[in-house]
């Protein structure tokens, strides 16, 4: 190749070659190798001039690759470089001393030495053997040494792996349980998240919810012995909880009761509401917790089951603090459809014989109804229908039970809302009323329609007529809306007049009532109370 | 609010875990033998089903109760970018009578459990709570003597943190980067979602187990 290029008279190399070489691209590598190395000691300069502590890892980095490029550049030459040879054309007094050195191809004396020192050890007991054997021998050594080598990466990454120090290259194999194993923890891990966070599987059935094992300590005094399905307080105008009226006739034993009837016992308890003997005394509504002002307590007057405890005590019994008993009684009620009305109303009327003067049996027919009342409520649930119901409640009064009339409601818009939600009449009830109620007239529930905002304490925008309270004419306070999510807003006071200032919002929803008589000569307009 | 993640462990590296949950949170353990019922509303109280836990902590001498109302979880695009479950919590102490007055307003029993296991509290960002106990459920109604776990070989892990709905990303953020440091043991992901046991585990908790690590190999 040289002979060719040499004899043209310019000395052009041979294609070939020079394709090789590719000086094009070796120049313009060893330029910009030039400028980065140049960047790499401005950088220093920079450094050293405002005495900054440089940034070690990126000049690491920076010279890591400036030294791969030149590492390449030099490589590449090399590979095309044997053709060549170095042929000094200029000696003069800079290069006389080195160029022997550049040019020579024997190795330095200092390097010399080692390199005869290292093959000297290499060949200790080989020198006499042939050459043969000799490389025999040295193969064998480099694979022992290549094994040993293995090995010890092997120990390596697998202590590795077992402490989990990770690799750059991330983990290696990770290792696996087999299929069933993994499948078999899945399925306890779904076991165990739907327990805590849903319950799955450890809800007993509801024939084992007796209470047959001793309680432990820390629910022993929750249930005591004398619980069962709460009765009423007598007579105290709080606490209708707290009290523990001894059931002696009792179906349910004292603790098992309670969880017997979990489901039925609010229902039981609410079912007799101590407030029957609203009367006409609602004096009581000092007693009740006026202050709260959004608690269901409306005047007393509506709270109407009576408990039997109360029938004789009377007037004084107004609990208001039965309201959210009654409450939820009146959102059972209206949650009855209308066929259920009759059943209920004969259970009411059973109750209300009951009731007469029963103190003591009180709990355990409350019992009997609230079971009864309970599975119908459930049933009956939506509210959302029209349905009517009507005031069966009457039983449920007291003798003295006044009942503000819905007729009370004053205000154009508290009686259109009024007439509106007016429930047809009760003739149905009337039979249903047991001798026990003097003459307490039924007065039909009306259902109204919520209007779920009021902001004002008034019961009146909520006037729920519930049937088992037979509030005359509807109590304002006591109506809750259980149709709407907003809180029963009713004043303690029955507010009956209330009424007129809350008759804005009706909701839409509000069904479709029949009108009722409104004028129960037995219910004096008594309670005009405090309508705000 | 609070931020919740959730996972499992094997029974047999909970001891393990408790080294590490010692050693990442610098305080004492403490017991946990929990009572935990919870109740549902019934029908007549209004439409809105709703259902509250009593916690009764059984470890004291005088078992404390609590009460504990569960909400709703956050949801959207956000919410699923955040490795933790947001969700509303509301907590009070209250007094011993509360499962009866929870009963007579209607509430009824849905079912009860009985945590057993530690737990550690502390302060990484946010306060986190991490609780480990095994999940027992009673045969009999209220039997907490007789109970025995839901799933024998598996525990629970939870951690929790009490947020706001102005702090609530950092508390994610942070407990999110504890439970990193938890990976070799166990994965914690939102309630809901199953993780698996990881297959480090074996391995991660025979280190921490081990006498000092460092020994030869």
């Amino acid at each position: 190749m040289e002979g060719e290029s040499v004899q043209q008279q310019q000395e052009r190399l041979n294609q070939a070659v020079q394709q090789q070489l590719n000086l094009e691209q070796v120049k313009t590598r060893a330029i910009s190798l030039f400028k980065a190395i140049s960047r790499i000691l401005e950088d220093f300069d920079a450094y050293a001039r405002t005495n900054t502590t440089p940034k070690w890892q990126d000049i690491l980095g920076q010279y890591s690759m400036v030294n791969l490029e030149l590492f390449n550049i030099v490589d590449d030459i090399k590979k095309v470089s044997k053709p060549f040879l170095v042929y000094p054309k200029n000696v003069n007094a800079d290069n006389a001393t080195i160029l022997p050195v550049m040019l020579s191809t024997k190795l330095l004396p200092e390097m010399e030495t080692e390199d005869t020192s290292k093959r000297d050890q290499l060949l200790q007991g080989m020198q006499n053997l042939p050459i043969a054997t000799q490389i025999d021998k040295l193969k064998a050594r480099l694979d022992m040494i290549a094994g040993a080598c293995e090995g010890a990466e092997k120990v390596l990454a697998d202590t590795r792996k077992a402490y989990c120090f990770g690799t750059r290259q991330g983990p290696a194999i990770a290792p696996t349980l087999d299929k069933g194993q993994a499948a078999k923890i899945q399925e306890q891990e779904n076991l165990l998240r739907a327990a805590v966070n849903v319950g799955e599987g450890l809800r007993l059935p509801g024939d084992q919810r007796h209470i047959t094992a001793s309680l432990p300590m820390h629910l022993a005094d929750v249930f005591t012995v004398n619980e069962g399905p709460q009765s009423f307080p007598e007579g105290s105008s709080n606490n209708v909880y707290i009290k523990n009226t001894p059931l002696s006739s009792n179906s349910m034993g004292g603790q098992n009761s309670l969880l017997q009837n979990s489901g039925s016992q609010l229902l039981g308890r609410s079912a007799a509401s101590p407030n029957v003997a609203t009367n006409a005394t609602f004096d009581n509504t000092a007693a009740s917790p006026i202050p709260y002002a959004n608690s269901p307590r409306s005047s007393t007057n509506m709270m109407n089951t009576p408990s039997p405890q109360q029938q004789t005590p009377q007037q004084q019994q107004q609990q208001p603090t039965v309201q959210q008993q009654q409450q939820q009684q009146r959102q059972k009620m209206m949650q009855l459809p209308q066929q259920q009305q009759q059943l209920l109303a004969q259970q009411q009327q059973f109750r209300q014989s009951a009731m007469q003067g029963l103190g003591q049996l009180h709990g355990q027919h409350q019992m009997q109804f609230s079971q009864q009342i309970g599975h119908q409520q459930f049933q009956g649930r939506q509210l959302t229908s029209g349905h009517v119901q009507h005031g069966i409640g009457q039983s449920q009064l007291n003798q003295g039970n006044q009942m503000a009339r819905i007729s009370q409601f004053s205000g154009a818009a508290n009686n259109a809302l009024f007439n509106a939600a007016q429930t047809t009449p009760n003739t149905q009830m009337i039979p249903n009323i047991s001798a026990g109620i003097s003459s307490q007239p039924l007065l039909p529930r009306m259902q109204f329609g919520l209007s779920g905002n009021n902001p004002q304490r008034n019961h009146a925008s909520q006037m729920l007529s519930d049937q088992m309270f037979n509030m005359g004419g509807g109590n304002p306070g006591g109506m809750m809306s259980i149709q709407q999510q907003q809180q029963q807003q009713q004043s303690s006071q029955g507010a009956f007049g209330g009424l007129a200032s809350n008759a804005q919002n009706l909701p839409s929803g509000m069904m479709t009532l029949q009108n009722t008589q409104q004028n129960h000569p037995n219910f004096s307009q008594q309670r005009q109370q405090n309508q705000q | 609010m609070e931020c919740v993640v959730q996972g499992i462990i094997e029974t047999q590296h909970v001891e393990a875990l408790e080294i590490l949950l010692q050693g990442l949170c610098g305080v004492q353990r403490e017991r946990l033998r929990i009572h935990e019922i919870c109740l549902k509303n019934g029908p007549n109280l209004g439409l809105v089903a709703s259902e509250v836990r009593l916690l009764c902590d059984l470890e004291q001498t005088e078992p404390s109760w609590t009460v504990r109302h569960i909400g709703g979880a956050m949801r959207g695009a956000g919410a699923e970018q955040i490795s933790v479950l947001v969700r509303t919590m509301v907590e009070s102490k209250v007094s011993k009578n509360v499962l009866r007055m929870f009963y007579t307003l209607g509430y009824k029993l849905d079912h009860e459990l009985l945590r057993v296991g530690f737990s550690f509290q502390f302060n990484r960002g946010a306060q986190i709570t991490v609780t480990v106990s095994s999940v027992n459920k009673m045969l009999k109604l209220h039997a907490t003597d007789e109970a025995v776990p839901v799933t024998p070989g598996i525990q629970m892990v939870e951690v929790t943190a009490p947020a706001s709905a102005e702090n609530y990303t950092e508390v994610a953020a942070a407990v999110s980067s504890f439970c990193e440091y938890l990976a070799p043991l166990l994965h914690l992901s939102k309630p809901g979602v199953s993780t698996g046991v990881v297959p480090t585990a074996a391995a991660a908790a025979a280190s921490l187990m081990s006498d000092g690590g460092g020994t030869t190999l």
